[in-house]
């Protein structure tokens, strides 16, 4: 079939797309999807968006932290990626396109139901201003190497919910730099928000990550508990 | 030496996440040739970003793929 389907006209895309290359969607993109018809277009979407259903459904989990509203929010997601997807320029990035739907959805639809705080405050992540190391806590505690052996140790649960007891700005930034790993630009473009503030958020979110982890760890004995809650005082 | 390793330390997330320029990217990585403790910590930090991306992944339930397509037939 048309293997080069993708491909086809991005030979005369102009120099300025390359400096938009964070909007996926151009609003004077001229014709995109529009020579095929609604057959082709579903088969289309079906073959190149669909495979990314895993992906979002984890996405969607992060930013719910409940299954039920994760399946809706998907289902969501891709009902409405599908209604535009006649906007969605062939060679771009499809799947930063769907996640940013997927954020858009759930900021819209999803987190006014949860009751979620809109905007993250310095206390809402626990004080947390961005200096706390899990590395040093540990290394403070036991001799080297044992910080990495530490980590090994953490059951997917309890990093699952290391991310879900950060603040919703910090844990969608985390997630989608260090899970997906999202490039910063593409993150602001998702977030709809400035590579500056982007940075922010992911170093801020990977410090509070860290301090969470950090309580599981020693909650469980995996890092001595003398250095559990000791401030800088501790030697 | 203290100052070296602060400044390689201070800016280590974003050279991780190769966003912190070629300047900086060539400074911390000579840096990180001739220091055994931050070395360590970057191994650590590396680490750390694997393992949350591996806990973080989920698989869709199934029943979830049927009900997106059949909401994809009435949109």
């Amino acid at each position: 079939m048309e293997a080069s389907e993708e491909n086809s006209g991005g030979g005369v895309v102009s120099a300025s797309s390359d400096s938009q290359s964070a909007a996926p969607v151009r609003e004077d993109g001229g014709p995109v999807r529009q020579e095929l018809d609604e057959t082709e277009r579903r088969e289309v979407f079906t073959r190149d968006a669909l495979p990314y259903l895993d992906a979002l459904y984890s996405a969607a989990l992060r930013y719910t932290r409940n299954p039920a509203d994760a399946e809706d929010l998907v289902q969501d997601t891709f009902a409405k990626a599908f209604t535009a997807f006649h906007q969605f320029r062939p060679g771009t990035n499809l799947r930063a396109w769907l996640y940013r739907i997927l954020t858009n959805t759930y900021i819209n639809n999803y987190r006014r139901a949860q009751r979620q705080p809109q905007q993250v405050s310095a206390d809402a992540a626990g004080g947390e201003d961005g200096t706390f190391s899990l590395y040093d806590r540990i290394a403070d505690a036991t001799s080297a190497p044992a910080e990495v052996e530490a980590l090994s140790h953490l059951t997917d649960d309890e990093v699952k919910q290391a991310l879900a007891d950060l603040p919703e700005q910090f844990r969608m930034a985390v997630y989608l730099a260090d899970v997906e790993g999202f490039r910063y630009a593409e993150i602001a473009e998702i977030m709809d928000t400035p590579i500056g503030t982007v940075m922010s958020r992911l170093h801020r979110g990977r410090a509070a990550l860290q301090k969470a982890l950090y309580g599981y760890a020693s909650e469980r004995g995996l890092v001595p508990a003398g250095a559990a809650g000791a401030d800088e005082s501790q030697r | 030496m203290e100052d070296d390793c602060h400044a390689a330390l201070s800016d280590l997330q974003v050279f991780l996440d190769g966003e912190c320029g070629a300047a900086l990217e060539r400074a911390i990585t000579a840096h990180l040739h001739n220091c055994a403790p931050c070395v360590h910590r970057a191994d650590f930090e590396r680490e750390l970003r694997v393992i949350v991306a591996t806990s973080c992944r989920d698989v869709a339930p199934s029943g979830l793929l049927d009900r997106v397509l059949v909401a994809l037939r009435h949109s």
